[in-house]
């Protein structure tokens, strides 16, 4: 392992009575397997503060360090009422602390360990505030990857702090923990199944947690046990959960959807959105029942015979098929006919492609214009030369684009010559290998017009994907 | 450079190919010259700006000869001389600079994935490695298997780059990126807080491919300016 450790004297520095930056330590209130923490006071923060300090030293495993590391990056990234608020930090290779706010309440664990019998209100309370509080790390491109009962915290008024970011990804920062395989990242219990095959970057693992967490407050069991083996962490890949209704009658047909649907193995069937769940806990009303509503019986063994089968394509593959990134990420291209004036299907044609790109969020858009072959001459004007004309149809799409509000990465824009613009796009369709060329067809436009007729057809005919024509 | 001061920048780096591409090689020479003599800048050597005085025209395509060939009727000897002079490859105590890889870096080798970003640290074995040389802008860490893994950063977004771990930052190009998106690259680079933050600044693209057209330079070195390909 080539991260240096070589982290001195740490329990020197973090003693009762000691000021690290300006922060007065107080008594050590927890110390466990990866980090210690105090309490702390510094002038001019009015909020209680908390130190966590990483265990580090040769004894120590180097999971602890990413893990404080990782925490370090995406705490201090965060906004939320739901996370502690970040207050500073030291300096990694010399003394490493996380200063942030200290959440009075209790985990929710220590309920359960208490016995405590959850009503159906309770539960579906604590799942409505644990979507809308994952929903706002979600918000911020954030995943917290580690929601169970220790992590989450739960005040005297009932208002719930998430903590403990040290498994958690973020879109916008390299992802230390990235192919670490080990088994059981994450807590064996509550971790999705495509966590259990490595993948870090699905928002929708949180939501598999929470349903796991409502499972286990209302019937006092956990779906899938706490295994302590790969075959065992794998079972949730294909075995059905014994419905809660058949442990506990009382449960509303309506909750054990939502419950089920939240525990569906693949992350597409479950609910897409943190949101949407915290919607359906609030108003059941609105829900559609299915067969998994209905479950009384525990699953036959022909059922999970068939859940095996189907499990079958969930191996984790050591690299995703190429194949398929095409699929989750695919290119499409909004052919602009930078001189029509057709507001309603300029409009229409915006929609249409901001409904595309939110269908798949790996999307990429390339917007598409072109033109008759510039000048070779240089002119007099600037707005006939060569770069001046392309500059002034780059502009039109950029100004195009703009309600699109995407982020560079996700959005191109290209001004292609062409004599034949239908030849053209297919062309860049097929170098580019897009999966979905947009165009607009304007009723306004004269009948006569029989050049751009021919291009469209060409266009529909010699395409190497579909082709998606707009109408307004 | 303007981004950069606004942004509080004390001393700046150009990780090569000063000259190569653009229409106005005398005016970025003298003016980063004036800066590396003011102690407020380094330049480092990169493969086009070595192709003004050796012959590399078997290891570049057509375009780049051309513009080299041009390039060369515009410099006068002390301009070729500043090229001469520029390093190789700086190392300071926690930073490595160098155009290309310090992985042989007079091989110019590109870094595009783990393995040739592994290479480059197993010879810096800097915390930091800073490259140019491929113009995408991209951050290669060290993640908990060891392995380096490529990061695409999003332009604004401050990234903690903690020194017991080693980066390689590809800071992408001023001039030239390739991503389709005009807007030129950069990073800032913060020791103090352990920070990187990489940008993308928008300029004056379509003058400064203007000027590479009439200077007689080939048509796609000035397209590229205009569509970022």
């Amino acid at each position: 392992m080539p991260i240096n450790t070589d982290i001195e004297a740490v329990d020197d520095i973090f003693q009762e009575g000691k000021v690290v930056d300006g922060f007065v330590l107080g008594k050590e209130v927890h110390r466990g397997g990866m980090a210690s923490l105090f309490t702390a006071t510094k002038e001019g923060i009015d909020v209680p503060i908390l130190l966590k300090i990483p265990r580090v030293g040769r004894d120590q495993p180097v999971e602890s360090l990413i893990g404080f590391e990782t925490e370090l990056t995406i705490l201090r990234s965060l906004k939320s009422p739901y996370v502690p608020q970040f207050l500073g930090a030291g300096n990694m290779a010399t003394r490493p602390y996380i200063a942030m706010e200290r959440i009075e309440g209790r985990p929710l664990e220590d309920f359960i360990k208490e016995g405590k019998v959850f009503t159906i209100d309770e539960v579906v309370k604590i799942g409505a505030d644990l979507a809308q509080a994952v929903q706002s790390l979600h918000s911020q491109d954030a995943i917290h990857l580690d929601i169970k009962p220790e992590n989450i915290l739960i005040d005297d008024k009932g208002k719930l702090t998430l903590i403990d970011f040290g498994l958690s990804h973020h879109a916008r920062y390299p992802d230390l923990l990235a192919e670490e395989m080990r088994k059981g990242v994450g807590s064996a219990p509550y971790i999705s199944p495509e966590q259990v095959t490595g993948i870090r970057s699905d928002s929708r693992s949180d939501i598999y947690s929470i349903g796991v967490i409502m499972y286990e407050l209302l019937t006092g069991e956990l779906p899938f046990g706490n295994p302590q083996t790969m075959s065992g962490l794998r079972r949730r890949m294909w075995a059905e959960p014994f419905p809660p209704r058949a442990i506990r009658r009382e449960i509303p047909r309506w909750l054990q959807e939502v419950v089920l649907r939240c525990l569906e193995p693949r992350a597409a069937n479950r609910y897409q959105s943190a949101a949407r769940l915290r919607q359906v806990l609030r108003d059941p009303e609105g829900i559609t029942l299915t067969e998994r509503s209905d479950r009384l019986e525990p699953p036959s063994f022909w059922q999970n015979l068939k859940g095996m089968f189907k499990a079958a394509g969930y191996e984790p593959s050591p690299s995703p098929r190429p194949s398929m990134g095409n699929y989750d990420a695919p290119l499409m291209i909004a052919a602009i006919d930078t001189r029509q004036s057709d507001e309603d299907l300029r409009e229409r044609m915006q929609l249409t492609a901001k409904n595309l790109l939110l269908a798949y969020p790996e999307s990429r858009l390339v917007c598409l214009s072109t033109i008759s072959s510039t000048p070779t001459f240089e002119g007099n004007q600037e707005n006939e030369t060569a770069s001046g004309i392309v500059r002034g149809h780059l502009v039109q799409l950029m100004e195009w684009a703009k309600p699109l509000k995407l982020p560079p990465e996700r959005i191109s824009y290209h001004v292609l010559e062409a004599m034949d613009p239908a030849s053209r796009i297919v062309e860049f369709a097929k170098d580019n290998d897009a999966s979905l060329i947009l165009i607009g067809a304007s009723h306004k436009l004269p009948n006569k017009v029989t050049p751009w007729r021919t291009s469209m057809t060409k266009i529909v005919e010699e395409a190497p994907c579909s082709v998606h024509i707009v109408r307004t | 450079m303007t981004k950069a001061e606004e942004l509080g920048v004390n001393r700046m780096v150009f990780l090569g190919d000063l000259v190569g591409y653009n229409a106005d090689p005398v005016a970025v020479i003298e003016r980063i010259a004036a800066l590396v003599d003011a102690k407020k800048a380094i330049a480092i050597l990169g493969n086009h700006d070595e192709a003004i005085f050796k012959d590399r025209s078997n290891q570049m395509n057509a375009s780049a000869n051309a513009a080299i060939e041009w390039t060369k009727t515009q410099l006068n000897e002390s301009h070729v001389e500043f090229l001469k002079n520029l390093p190789l490859i700086v190392n300071e105590e926690k930073i490595c600079f160098v155009h290309a890889s310090a992985h042989n870096p007079a091989d110019w080798n590109y870094i595009t994935d783990s393995m040739s970003a592994w290479r480059c640290v197993q010879n810096s074995g800097k915390s930091y490695t800073f490259v140019g040389h491929a113009h995408e802008q991209a951050l290669f860490y060290q993640s908990a298997v060891g392995k380096l893994i490529r990061f695409a950063p999003h332009p604004g977004d401050e990234i903690p780059v903690l020194q017991h771990r080693q980066w390689v930052s590809v800071v992408g190009s001023l001039g030239q990126p390739r991503d389709g998106n005009p807007e030129a690259c950069f990073a800032v680079f913060e020791p103090e807080s352990e920070t990187l933050t990489f940008y993308r600044e928008p300029y004056d693209h379509f003058s400064a491919a203007d000027k590479v057209r009439r200077a007689g330079l080939p048509e796609d070195l000035a397209n590229r300016l205009i569509t970022g390909k």
